[in-house]
């Protein structure tokens, strides 16, 4: 097991009151699989992976990461974690110091991490190839790059201190199309080369789908149902869940298309509904929706949904 | 034969930047219909937009636009008059709807603006009611009021749909309307839409990156690589029958509704740099089927039918 967490809790004060961002999820992560973790903006997808990676200080829950506990651990305790956990972001623009080099950028986890220097320009160039760039490409600035080479480099960066998990937080939703399908190749090539394990963050639900093993649904804070992919896909017990995949566009003309609309909006975090979050968007709630808060049961086939319902 | 809404002709857009002559838009042709949505897809730095942006005469001050024709509803198009259409008979939607509205403006006072603007007969007030509640966003009394801060996303891109109907356009130019979008937000704004289509007639060019989108709401489709036509037809043929090897790359390097775990197939290289084109084909570096001649010579237009039409000199085999 890579990766446990229970409970997670994580909230922010804000002068409008207290956001419940992460509501007590839970999940685990085994050795050399990817976790797809999906829902739509404000879930609490991100915090979620950014607590779990201690960016953010969790309130309540354990995270156990290769069976140490490290809900509460001090940043120094941390330093050897970080190492064995990296993240590559959204943003290949704004992720990159526009000052420093790419062999500087990819250096730097291995300085924090006293990697013997000697060995740093081998690894700055055996990375660089790693991620399909070549080492007279180390001298240049983020800006000499495209949006597609600077993911490579951000990606060469998280593999510089040698991890075992990398949390992907849509690393893929601001390159273009083409561009998309030669990052995540090169994901899941690494992925076998290097046996990682990965925390895939994303809003497009079909390459969600390509690259995980298993799905999570996040909605308001909480994983609202979990399953292998293709299970998940082909047959989604929680209404959210059927709703979202309903809504996926499908890049083809004559596909039949049977989208069931969500009514309104999503509410906001800071005073979300009682009982079921979902129950007020849910197309087929019950009057005791408002009442119960339904667990992740479980529904046989590794099929786990926060609905007593389906 | 269906009524022609709009035609342009080799369009070409240049912009003037210190590191040298952009060619944006390099001789690009197409037209819509009446009651048709045409869907323009194509990544960053394709022309997509710009192509539009000229349309509607927005390219700004350091461009150069030229053409051979742009016609609306049988008028020729001048930097005069295409003001007074801007909004009115032709409306735009952009991408992100938060630096589309004016933050320090009412939602109510932006919109009544925009009928002044056309000198609208009516009573302004109650046409934006109508409209607004025709979106979704009520009471409408009451949310004309509020700031577009006030507003979710959904809800601003809903009042950019609201302010572009407001004179019944004949032509709305949606510019990736739902990319900044969850997708169960998209699928509302998207079935809005086309609501008002289906109700009003009026023509829509959509242009997104997204070929999922493309294919569930175009009629007929326009591939754009490098600022050049890549291919153009009905969205059966660009789906189902592709004939441009970068049309062919595109559909093949998103994962398959039938295969979804398939190892996808990228087309290898790097987007193209407008400032130093290739000669020949702008695609041509990228190009698995690439030919000499690729290098040197733009390519000639194959036409496969009336509405199918690709630039390639790789010839349809058989």
């Amino acid at each position: 097991m890579m990766l446990e967490v229970d409970g997670l809790t994580k909230y922010f004060d804000t002068p409008s009151g207290r956001v419940h961002s992460v509501d007590g999820v839970s999940f685990t992560l085994e050795k050399g699989e990817t976790l797809g973790l999906v829902g739509e903006s404000g879930c609490g997808k991100s915090t979620t992976a950014r607590t779990v990676i201690r960016l953010y200080e969790p309130d309540d829950g354990r995270i156990i990461f290769g069976g140490h506990d490290i809900t509460h651990i001090t940043q120094r305790e941390m330093l050897p974690f970080r190492r064995r956990m990296q993240m590559i972001f959204q943003d290949p623009y704004a992720s990159l110091n526009p000052r420093m080099t790419a062999g500087e950028i990819i250096r730097e986890p291995m300085t924090i991490h006293n990697i013997p220097k000697d060995e740093h320009s081998d690894r700055v160039h055996n990375l660089l190839h790693l991620v399909g760039l070549n080492s007279e490409q180390a001298g240049r600035y983020p800006h000499e790059f495209s949006g597609g080479q600077r993911q490579r480099i951000g990606i060469a960066r998280a593999l510089a201190a040698e991890p075992e998990m990398i949390i992907c937080d849509e690393p893929i939703s601001a390159l273009d199309v083409s561009i998309q399908a030669q990052i995540v190749n090169m994901l899941e090539d690494l992925q076998k080369s290097l046996g990682l394990t990965y925390l895939f963050i994303a809003h497009d639900l079909s390459m969600v789908r390509h690259i995980s093993t298993r799905v999570a649904v996040m909605y308001l804070g909480s994983i609202v149902e979990t399953a292998p992919s293709d299970e998940l896909y082909t047959r989604p017990l929680h209404p959210y869940t059927v709703s979202l995949l309903s809504s996926v566009p499908i890049p083809d003309p004559s596909a039949k298309r049977n989208i069931i609309p969500l009514k309104g909006e999503i509410p906001s975090a800071i005073n979300p509904p009682a009982g079921c979050k979902f129950h007020t968007r849910c197309p087929v709630a019950k009057p005791e929706c408002s009442r119960l808060s339904p667990k992740l049961e479980d529904k046989g086939s590794g099929h786990f949904c926060a609905c007593p319902f389906v | 034969m269906s009524e022609e809404i709009l035609r342009v002709e080799n369009l070409h857009t240049a912009f003037k930047t210190s590191a040298g002559e952009v060619k944006a838009v390099d001789g690009v042709s197409f037209s819509v219909n009446r009651g048709e949505v045409l869907g323009i897809a194509g990544e960053s730095g394709s022309g997509k937009s710009t192509a539009m942006l000229s349309v509607m005469g927005l390219t700004g001050e350091n461009s150069k636009v030229s053409a051979d024709n742009i016609s609306f509803m049988g008028e020729s198009l001048s930097s005069e008059n295409i003001k007074s259409l801007r909004g009115g008979k032709i409306s735009m939607i952009f991408q992100d709807p938060m630096t589309s509205l004016n933050p320090v403006l009412s939602a109510g006072y932006q919109l009544e603006e925009i009928l002044r603007r056309h000198h609208w007969k009516g009573n302004v007030r109650e046409r934006v009611a109508e409209m607004m509640t025709k979106v979704g966003i009520v009471p409408a009394e009451e949310r004309m009021r509020h700031y577009p801060h006030e507003f979710s996303g959904g809800q601003r891109q809903r009042l950019m749909i609201a302010m572009s109907i407001l004179c019944d356009p004949e032509l709305l130019i949606a510019d990736e309307p739902t990319t900044a979008l969850d997708v169960t937000v998209q699928a509302q704004i998207l079935g809005l839409l086309r609501e008002i289509r289906e109700a009003s007639g009026m023509s829509m060019i959509l242009i997104t990156h997204d070929l999922g989108v493309i294919a569930g709401e175009a009629d007929r489709v326009i591939v754009m690589y490098g600022g050049r036509i890549m291919e153009e037809g009905t969205a059966q043929e660009i789906f189902k029958s592709p004939m441009h090897p970068y049309t062919r790359g595109l559909l093949r390097s998103v994962p398959k509704p039938d295969a979804p775990r398939e190892r996808l197939i990228p087309i290898e290289g790097q987007p193209p740099d407008l400032l130093n084109p290739p000669e020949g084909c702008p695609f041509v570096k990228r190009c698995s089927e690439a030919m000499k001649i690729c290098l040197h010579r733009k390519p000639e237009e194959s036409c496969l039918s009336d509405t199918h039409r690709y630039s390639c000199w790789k010839r349809e085999k058989e």
